[in-house]
C-alpha cells in the first residue's frame, strides 16, 4: 500500500513530467511557423485486453493503452525540431478492490533539435539516454556533438527516473561520453556517469567502449565498465564477428561480472548483494560463448551456438543448442530451436526447444508459437513446462489493425493455465511537404 | 588559480574550434529506402552500416554497442517506442506478449516466464538490470519485498 505522504509525492512528480511535456509541445508549436519546412506528424494508438490469472487463481482483464506521438519539422538544410511522446495506462476491468487497479507511466516526452551538421543533437525532457556506461531514463538535457579529428562527444545531466514511488533514486546524475574514431574504420570511446543521492547509493562509474570494424568480413565491439566507490570491475563484455563468406558469420563472445561491483547501489530488492543469498557479492562470472549461423539461401538460417557459464561459487553451466530459421519479409516466418543447460543445480538443468510459425495471407495472419522447457528433474512437481499460443491477427485498413491471442501453459507455478488477449493497434502519419516519417515502431 | 581560470575559459574556445573544423553532415533523419521486415543490412552496405546487420546471429548481443556509438543510424528506422517497449523499467506486459505476432523477433520473456525468471535470474542476473534498470522495480516487489 501505499502512503497518503508518498502517494502527494509521486503525483507532484507527475505533475512536474507533465509540466515538461506541455512546456515542450508549447515550444514546438510555437517555433513551427517560423522554422518549419516540412512537417510530419506520427502517432500509434495500441489498446490491450488481457484475460488472466495471477498465481492466487484470482481473475484479471486489465486493458491497457499505450499512445505514441510524434512531431517533426524538418528545414530544407537538413536540421529538425520534433518532440516526441510516449506513455501508456492501464485499468483492471474486473478487480478495483485494491489502489494497484490503475497505474500508467510517462515512458518518454522530449524536445529534440538535431542539427544539419556535425550531427548535433540537443534533447530536453524524459529521455532514454545510451552512451557508454549509460544506459539510463534521465529528466534532463542531452547534447552530442561530432568535433574535429574524429572526435565525438555526448554530455547529459538530470534527475534518474525512478518509478517506484517508495524509493527515492538520486537527486541527481550526469555523465558523458568522449570518442574518437574514423567512420566505418574504428571508433574508442571513454564514458563516466555520476549519480549523486545519498553516500549508501551514490555511482561513480567510468568505462570504455570500442567498435572495430577494419575489413567488411570483421566486426568487433566491446565495452568495459569500472566502479570507482567499490574499486573494482563492474563488467567486460565483447563480441568478436568474422563472416570468412557472405553465407557463413562465426561470433565469439566473452564477458565477465564480477557481482559486487556490478550490483553496487542496485536498489531493486530482487538484487541485493548478501553472502550466501539470492546474489552473493563474491560471485563472479566469466561467460564465453561462440555461435556459427549458416544462411544458404536467402532468408533462411542455420545457426548453432555454445556458451559456457564459469562461478567462482556455483560452479558452471554449459548451454548449447542451434537453431533455424526461415522468414519472409511480410509473408511466412518458421523456426525452430532446441538448446541443452547444463548447469550444477536442479533449476540449471534443463532442455528448452521453440517451434513458431507464423503465415500472412492478404490481410490476414495466422500463427503458432510454442516453447518448453523440460527439467532433469521436476520443479514443485512439473517436469515439463511449456506455453502454447495460438496467433491470429486481421489488417482492417493500413492503419488499423486487430488482433489477439490465446495460451495453454502449464509450469511450476500455474497449472493448466488458459491467457488471452485482445489488442487494436492504430498507426496514423499526416505529412505536409515532401520528406516523409517513420511509422511509430 | 589563474590557470584554472585560463583552462575553463579555453575549453569551450577549443570546443567551438573544433566544432567548426568538424563539418560532417549529419547522418540522414529517415532511412532513404523503405526497410520491412528483419533487414540484412549486407543487402545495399558494405561499410560498418553492414555490422549492423539485424539477421545476424549475434545482433542482439551488440546493439548495445550500436546503440551507444550510432544512435542516430537506429533513429533512422526506429522511433524512441522502439527502445522503451523493452528498455522500460516500468512496464507490466512482456515484450512477446505485446508482439506476439512478432514470432521471428528476438524477444525475452517468452512461455511462462514466473519460473524461467528463477533460473534466468540465477544464470546472469545482470542482464536484467539492462532492461528492468537498477533502482527500485515495482513488477519485482510485487515479491521481493
Amino acid at each position: 500500500m501505499i502512503s497518503h505522504e508518498k502517494r502527494s509525492g509521486c503525483e507532484q512528480s507527475s505533475l512536474l513530467k507533465i509540466a515538461w511535456v506541455m512546456l515542450a509541445a508549447s515550444s514546438v508549436t510555437l517555433a513551427q511557423p517560423v522554422m518549419a519546412a516540412d512537417y510530419t506528424i506520427t502517432g500509434s494508438s495500441n489498446t490491450y485486453l488481457r484475460m488472466t490469472r495471477t498465481i492466487n487463481k484470482e481473475d484479471l482483464y486489465p486493458l491497457y493503452e499505450y499512445l505514441r506521438f510524434s512531431v517533426t519539422a524538418a528545414e530544407k538544410d537538413g536540421s529538425a525540431t520534433s518532440l516526441h511522446v510516449g506513455a501508456w495506462g492501464r485499468v483492471d476491468l474486473f478487480d478495483k478492490s485494491t489502489d494497484h487497479y490503475t497505474d500508467g507511466d510517462l515512458q518518454y516526452g522530449y524536445l529534440s533539435y538535431q542539427a544539419a551538421k556535425n550531427n548535433l543533437l540537443v534533447n530536453a525532457g524524459r529521455q532514454f539516454i545510451t552512451e557508454g556506461v549509460a544506459t539510463e531514463r534521465v529528466d534532463g538535457l542531452y547534447v552530442r556533438s561530432d568535433f574535429a579529428a574524429g572526435i565525438t562527444a555526448a554530455a547529459f545531466a538530470g534527475s534518474p527516473v525512478v518509478t517506484t514511488p517508495n524509493y527515492k533514486g538520486g537527486d541527481f546524475i550526469y555523465g558523458g561520453r568522449v570518442a574518437q574514431g574514423k567512420p566505418g574504420l574504428y571508433s574508442v570511446g571513454v564514458s563516466a556517469l555520476r549519480d549523486e543521492s545519498d553516500k549508501a547509493h551514490d555511482r561513480e562509474e567510468e568505462g570504455i567502449d570500442l567498435w572495430v570494424h577494419p575489413v567488411k568480413q570483421v566486426d568487433l565491439t566491446g565495452r568495459s565498465s569500472y566502479n570507482s566507490i567499490t574499486g573494482g570491475w563492474m563488467e567486460h563484455a565483447y563480441t568478436l564477428s568474422v563472416a570468412p563468406i557472405d553465407a557463413v558469420t562465426v561470433s565469439a563472445d566473452l564477458s565477465r561480472i564480477n557481482y559486487e561491483d556490478y550490483f553496487y547501489s542496485v536498489t531493486t530488492t530482487a538484487f541485493a548483494l548478501q553472502p550466501g543469498g539470492l546474489l552473493d557479492p563474491r560471485e563472479k562470472v566469466t561467460a564465453a560463448g561462440v555461435s556459427a549461423a549458416w544462411t544458404p539461401v536467402k532468408n533462411l538460417t542455420v545457426a548453432a551456438e555454445y556458451k559456457n557459464y564459469g562461478y567462482e561459487l556455483l560452479g558452471s553451466a554449459d548451454y548449447v543448442g542451434g537453431k533455424v530459421a526461415y522468414t519472409t519479409a511480410d509473408a511466412l516466418s518458421l523456426g525452430a530451436s532446441g538448446h541443452r543447460m547444463d548447469g550444477s543445480s536442479d533449476r540449471t538443468r534443463y532442455y528448452d526447444y521453440r517451434l513458431y510459425a507464423l503465415k500472412k495471407t492478404g490481410h490476414t495472419e495466422f500463427g503458432v508459437d510454442f516453447y518448453n522447457v523440460i527439467f532433469d528433474r521436476p520443479i514443485d512437481g512439473v517436469k515439463s513446462s511449456y506455453a502454447l499460443t495460438g496467433i491470429a491477427g486481421y489488417e482492417v485498413t493500413e492503419k488499423l489493425k486487430v488482433g489477439g491471442d490465446i495460451e495453454y501453459s502449464q509450469s511450476p507455478d500455474f497449472d493448466k493455465e488458459w491467457r488471452a488477449l485482445v489488442k487494436v493497434a492504430y498507426a496514423f502519419d499526416m505529412k505536409c511537404g515532401e520528406k516523409g516519417g517513420k511509422s511509430e515502431k | 588559480m589563474k590557470s584554472k581560470i585560463l583552462i575553463l575559459l579555453m575549453m569551450p574556445l577549443m570546443a567551438c574550434l573544433l566544432f567548426a573544423c568538424a563539418n560532417t553532415k549529419s547522418g540522414a533523419l529517415i532511412h532513404p529506402e523503405a526497410v520491412t521486415g528483419t533487414p540484412n543490412c549486407t543487402e545495399c552496405h558494405t561499410d560498418a552500416y553492414a555490422a549492423m546487420n539485424h539477421q545476424a546471429v549475434d545482433f542482439f548481443k551488440k546493439h548495445s554497442v550500436f546503440a551507444s556509438n550510432a544512435r542516430r543510424a537506429c533513429a533512422s528506422c526506429h522511433a524512441e517506442s522502439f527502445c522503451s517497449d523493452c528498455h522500460a523499467h516500468k512496464e507490466e506486459l512482456k515484450p512477446n506478449v505485446k508482439f506476439s505476432e512478432a514470432v521471428e523477433r528476438n524477444l525475452p520473456h517468452r512461455g511462462d516466464y514466473m519460473s524461467q525468471h528463477r533460473i534466468d535470474g540465477k544464470i546472469n542476473p545482470a542482464s536484467c538490470a539492462k532492461c528492468h534498470g537498477r533502482t527500485n522495480n515495482e513488477r519485482c516487489l510485487t515479491c521481493h519485498k
